[in-house]
């Protein structure tokens, strides 16, 4: 904090910057090119036909993601899974190109268990890209003759020798893909801001404590960049949306929060505006940013939490974990919370120093 | 009851995500290569809103030098 106050002129600096800003700019880049370039897990984008007839041979032709299905060996395998380890293997595999294969499967007349529909899990595995999993990617018809003697054949085949991805790849999750990389450009902004807006009540506080104008000052430019990265991170999460919830904004309790909460900010910047004496001004934006600052809380966190959501995190949807943030994802993810905060600081400041020289004209 | 409703409205919206993410595969460029362009998208509004607000700060600082008295 003390190191974003005092980069004034004078200071030590680096080619003409302070350390903490370079920090930025190499955090950043580093998050950009890692971002963008490390690879995705292999994945299967499309199983056709996605509903089989118990007691018959289906072939399923399946569309793979960042897999090698020609070239990558002949150890290609190819699995139904129903719970547990209740599986059947495909009888045969054949690869059609690097990403199109089709497996054929002798679907018994009889399953465990009795249900109108049966959902089955695709997983296909070579050694050369790793495991890959699409959950319900088939639903079996019950069949008209059941024979009890197929029963057997739940039992025969096992899976085993998986091949887990080698390298530093990160996890190809269903209906995301690649937009799994959004969580070091969107994430991170919601992070940024939150940093930015604690610091500006930090300073609302202090100016509460001591009369200090410098204060409300800092308080106010830390809002604006904190503004700027919440509308980012509300335009980034509505085009991440429409392409994984379907639609820009559905009305998540998670998206309406964040709204709101940006608008109570937003609210504090009019409020600004529209009070003439500056005493008065600090004064009030002082008492305002605190409530605000105390409002993001239950906002962001607990309401969210509290009911259903889309969003990960909340309503019983994990965040921050699994596959969805393993330790492979971690390596760039941190180091972006760092970047974006660090420079969401550095525009706070700029915008704090031209303030200042506007009230030296 | 309000299980059931979420866990209707999930199965409905799962189900439109998936037909629409088979349906128009290859038609519709952001979800082309494992909706790569989405990423691209989200990079470039985050670019462009930096700019616009660095070409705002610049502009507020040429202002304000302009007003400065010349030394």
């Amino acid at each position: 904090l003390a190191i974003v106050r005092s980069d004034e002129p004078g200071q030590p600096k680096r080619f003409g910057l302070s350390a903490w800003k370079w920090a930025a700019v190499v955090l950043l880049l580093y998050v950009f090119a890692a971002g963008w370039l490390v690879p995705l897990n292999p994945g299967i984008t499309r199983v056709a036909p996605d509903r089989v007839t118990a007691g018959d041979t289906v072939e399923l032709t399946v569309e793979g993601y960042n897999t090698l299905f020609q070239s990558g060996g002949a150890d290609l395998r190819a699995w139904l899974r129903l719970t547990g380890d209740t599986v059947l293997q495909a009888y045969s595999v054949e690869a059609k190109d690097e990403r199109m294969l089709s497996a054929r499967f002798y679907v018994p007349s009889v399953f465990p268990g009795r249900q109108e529909r049966y959902p089955l899990s695709l997983i296909i595995d070579q050694g050369a890209r790793g495991i890959s999993v699409l959950p319900n990617a088939v639903f079996a018809v019950p069949s008209d003759q059941p024979n009890p003697a197929d029963m057997a054949r739940w039992t025969t085949d096992h899976i085993g020798h998986l091949h887990k991805p080698s390298g530093w790849v990160f996890p190809f999750r269903n209906i995301l893909a690649e937009t799994i990389r959004n969580t070091y450009f969107h994430v991170p902004l919601w992070f940024g801001m939150i940093l930015l807006f604690g610091l500006s009540a930090w300073h609302a506080y202090r100016y509460y404590r001591r009369g200090d104008r410098e204060d409300d000052a800092w308080s106010v430019s830390y809002i604006q960049a904190g503004l700027l990265f919440g509308v980012l991170g509300l335009v980034t999460g509505m085009l991440w949306a429409k392409y994984t919830w379907n639609a820009y904004w559905s009305w998540d309790v998670k998206q309406n929060m964040a709204a709101i909460a940006l608008l109570i900010y937003a609210g504090l910047m009019v409020l600004r505006g529209s009070v003439e004496d500056s005493l008065q001004r600090a004064r009030l934006s002082a008492g305002y940013n605190l409530f605000a600052f105390a409002l993001l809380i239950p906002l962001l966190f607990i309401i969210p939490r509290l009911t259903d959501s889309l969003h990960p995190g909340n309503g019983g949807n994990p965040a921050l974990g699994g596959e969805d943030l393993d330790n492979r994802m971690r390596l760039v993810f941190y180091p972006a919370v760092i970047g974006f905060t660090l420079l969401g600081a550095w525009i706070a400041q700029l915008v704090y120093r031209i303030g200042k020289l506007a009230r030296r004209t | 009851m309000r299980a059931y409703g979420f866990g209707a409205f999930a199965l409905v919206l799962m189900s439109s995500v998936t037909l629409s993410a088979q349906a128009p595969a290859g038609t519709d460029f952001l979800r082309s290569t494992g909706k790569i362009y989405v990423v691209a998208a989200v990079c470039l509004v985050i670019l462009a809103a930096l700019f616009i607000y660095l070409i705002r700060l610049d502009r507020r600082l040429s202002n304000l030098e302009k007003r400065l008295p010349n030394e």
